[in-house]
């Protein structure tokens, strides 16, 4: 057989298969989300990305090898409840042509280390965003734009009310709390009854010593417990036990926050306000302060004259700002209950926004961040860090 | 005995403008019952708005201060309250008018026979003062500046008077343990002007001295605060609170500050047990943080750290700077330690520093007494009562 005669008769079968190969090669899968390295937790969503040459029949999504669901129609996605254990999961998308012919995509979620070597160098951003006074909560990672020091970053992580929350609510129990103290409890336990298991907290109740605090637990009956069993007494000391506060949170993992009653006339503390600021920058927790009155009344002690104390305010205040956390402002102990669970929601609402800062010098100076959202609305996160 | 009126019972213009403030928040309260009771007679058996007329209140006194004498410490102070409560009424400022003038009848009366009888009467007017204080006092304010104005004036009558020594010693502490009473009450003014009395009765009386600059550092008037403070160490060189106030003031002043670290150095070095010592190390550290001398400021921290290692706020001042200072491990480690640590069961040094202590004025209540106790014969013999048993003492 001629070389000629050869390729004439092979033709045939190599066409049939070339062709195979064409409509295979047309079928690109992508899972968009979750990403591959992120840690996952129960309701998620499996949005799929499927390019095709042919009509697709459907998309299988599998969760661990198991089929989870499938969807006939683009968007391609699949609502899996993955379930709270913090461990790895593997998500698989295969799209299918009517003809047989499929591809396929698959992603491998990390659990959350706790307690473990955190990267220091990735800098989380939790972001609130509204639109029109409302917030904004379908948005994606492409939807965001992150600025350090003007410079543009790339973000690698997103999610929202994906990670973890580990929580501090830090309470004030000075003498001057007494009677508001089953408000406290209260509002403490609206804050507890919306955390997820896979969620921890810390109760620490103060007043110009430490009364009482819990370690670091998803046991929402031992916080409660804690306030309960707490008498209040004595002074206040605010940035002693704010700093202690977000120093521990140092070492943790997830979305970290310390929620602060208290009326903020620190007459007690050895630390002044600038300490907790400084601490505030050069870590990743927010800080939400939820005050009862919140007029600032001038107040002068042993410490202090008026000028200093209210300079000590006006730094708390500035804190709380700066670390992208907010002060709610209360009238009435009956609104302290939604306040807590509007700190909750909130922080629930937020994405999570992670990048590697492309220009970390590691020299202490301050990095001021800017986050946009593509489209329009109103981005709220911390206002900056310190490059440590 | 010449008793002065124009002196009793007149008071300064800042004691009728605080009159006028207690009248007004009174008003709205006045028919509360009689303190101590439970909203009718006491053990008198006078009820409140009972028009008790002039000669029963002169009764009714007599037979306080001769229950008084007999050393019965428990119900005279509360008949004193009854009988005072009953007649003086806040929303009629001529009520006191009337009780003054009829108590004072008796003072005329037993005082004529012995001077020494004013001790007692004092003390019971400031133990009277004291209890209706701890009871709370709604609708009763003006009732509560007499018996403390009464046992005011009293004193300085005594001193007046007497003229010796002793009286001033006697006196100058019945004021001041009254400022003790006033501060603890937040009455900061009337609190300044009993320690400034008492200071003006007994030049080294070393509670008023430190009670008045207590107020004026509170007040933020440091060189007020200074000049008292330098005189406590005057009279008591190694005062422990006077040398840490004097230190705390300095370093609210323009140019004081290497004073301040001097004195504060020298107080880490006391051994004396003290509320206040580790304060001298955390404000020492803190004086030197702020000057960003975080070496000098983590040496100290880790000394008081040593002498206390049970202080909440040594670790977390330690760890402040450790973190400062680029050592962020160790500061988590002892902000970890901090919560190991007994807890919430005592008050902090520096929530002492800022409150009233009333064991600072112990010592001037046991001397006031005292004194009371061993004058109480010579009040029994006046008002022609049996003198008091034996081993039956008097005040707090």
């Amino acid at each position: 057989m001629s070389p000629k005669s050869l390729k004439r008769s092979l033709f045939p079968a190599l066409a049939g298969l070339l062709l195979a190969a064409a409509v295979q090669a047309q079928v690109a899968v992508r899972i968009l989300s979750p990403e591959a390295g992120q840690p996952v937790f129960g309701s998620t969503d499996v949005r799929v990305g499927v390019q095709a040459g042919v009509p697709i029949d459907r998309v299988e999504v599998f969760v661990n090898g198991k089929l989870a669901g499938t969807c006939k129609q683009p968007p391609y996605h699949v609502q899996v409840d993955v379930g709270e254990e913090n461990v790895k999961r593997e998500f698989k998308a295969v799209a299918y042509t009517p003809t047989g012919g499929s591809g396929a995509d698959s992603v491998l979620t990390q659990p959350v280390t706790i307690n473990d070597q955190m990267d220091l160098k990735l800098r989380a951003l939790f972001v609130s965003v509204t639109r029109d006074g409302l917030r904004a909560l379908n948005l994606g990672k492409d939807d965001f734009e992150v600025r350090d020091n003007g410079v543009p970053q790339e973000v690698v992580t997103f999610g929202r009310d994906e990670l973890p929350l580990t929580a501090v609510l830090l309470l004030d129990t000075s003498e001057s709390m007494s009677k508001r103290q089953e408000a406290v409890r209260r509002g403490a336990k609206a804050f507890l009854d919306g955390m997820k298991s896979s969620d921890e907290a810390m109760m620490a109740l103060f007043s110009d010593r430490l009364l009482r605090f819990t370690p670091f637990t998803s046991d929402k009956k031992a916080l409660e417990t804690a306030i309960a069993s707490t008498q209040a007494a004595g002074g206040t000391a605010v940035n002693d036990f704010l700093y202690m506060s977000l120093k521990l949170l140092d070492a943790r993992q997830g979305q970290r926050v310390v929620v602060l009653f208290s009326d903020g006339s620190d007459v007690h503390s050895v630390l002044p306000a600038s300490d907790v600021l400084w601490k505030s920058r050069a870590g990743q927790a927010l800080v939400y302060w939820i005050q009862l009155g919140g007029k600032h009344e001038s107040f002068t002690s042993s410490f202090r004259d008026f000028k200093a104390n209210d300079k000590e305010y006006e730094e708390l205040e500035k804190t709380v700002k700066e670390s992208g956390g907010r002060v709610l402002t209360i009238e009435r102990l009956e609104d302290l209950e939604d306040a807590f669970r509007n700190v909750l929601k909130e922080l629930r609402e937020q994405y999570a926004v992670g990048y590697y800062p492309n220009n970390a010098k590691g020299d202490g100076k301050w990095h001021k961040l800017d986050v946009r959202v593509k489209g329009g609305g109103r981005a709220r996160t911390r206002e900056g860090y310190a490059d440590y | 005995m010449r008793v002065r009126a124009e002196a009793m019972f007149v008071g300064g213009p800042v004691a009728w403008l605080a009159v006028a403030v207690w009248l007004s928040a009174g008003l709205a309260a006045w028919a509360q019952p009689v303190p101590g009771t439970q909203g009718g007679a006491g053990a008198l058996g006078l009820r409140a708005r009972e028009k008790v007329p002039p000669a029963k209140i002169q009764e009714i006194y007599r037979k306080v201060l001769a229950d008084w004498s007999a050393g019965e410490t428990e119900r005279a102070p509360n008949e004193l309250i009854e009988l005072e409560s009953a007649v003086v009424l806040d929303a009629d400022a001529a009520t006191r008018k009337v009780l003054l003038k009829e108590e004072q009848a008796v003072i005329h009366q037993v005082g004529a026979a012995d001077l020494e009888v004013l001790v007692p009467i004092a003390v019971l007017h400031h133990e009277a003062y004291r209890r209706l204080l701890e009871r709370g006092f709604h609708g009763h304010a003006l009732a509560m500046i007499h018996t403390r104005t009464m046992a005011r004036d009293l004193a300085i009558l005594y001193h007046d008077q007497s003229g010796s020594e002793g009286a001033s010693l006697v006196s100058s502490r019945l004021l001041t343990s009254l400022g003790g009473l006033l501060q603890q009450s937040a009455q900061q003014l009337p609190a300044a002007e009993m320690f400034q009395q008492a200071v003006e009765l007994d030049s080294k009386n070393v509670a008023a001295l430190l009670g008045l600059a207590t107020i004026f550092e509170k007040n933020a008037q440091t060189e007020s605060a200074v000049k008292h403070l330098r005189r406590v160490l005057e009279v008591e060189p190694g005062n422990v609170e006077g040398r840490l106030r004097l230190a705390m003031n300095l370093r609210r002043q323009p140019d004081h500050g290497p004073e301040a670290a001097k004195l504060l150095t020298d107080l880490t070095a006391v051994t004396e047990p003290s509320w206040a010592m580790p304060l001298a190390f955390q404000e020492l550290g803190r004086l030197y943080s702020d000057e960003g001398k975080t070496a000098e400021a983590e040496k100290v921290l880790r000394q008081g750290l040593k002498r206390y290692p049970n202080d909440l706020r040594l670790h977390v001042q330690l760890a402040a700077v450790l973190d400062r200072r680029g050592a962020p491990g160790e500061a988590t480690a002892l902000v970890e330690k901090a919560l190991t640590l007994p807890m919430g069961e005592e008050a902090s040094a520096r929530f002492l520093y800022n409150t009233v202590r009333q064991d600072a004025f112990a010592a001037a209540r046991t001397f006031l007494a005292e004194n009371s106790r061993s004058r109480l014969p010579v009040l029994a013999q006046a008002l022609g009562a049996p003198p008091p048993a034996a081993g039956t003492g008097v005040g707090k």
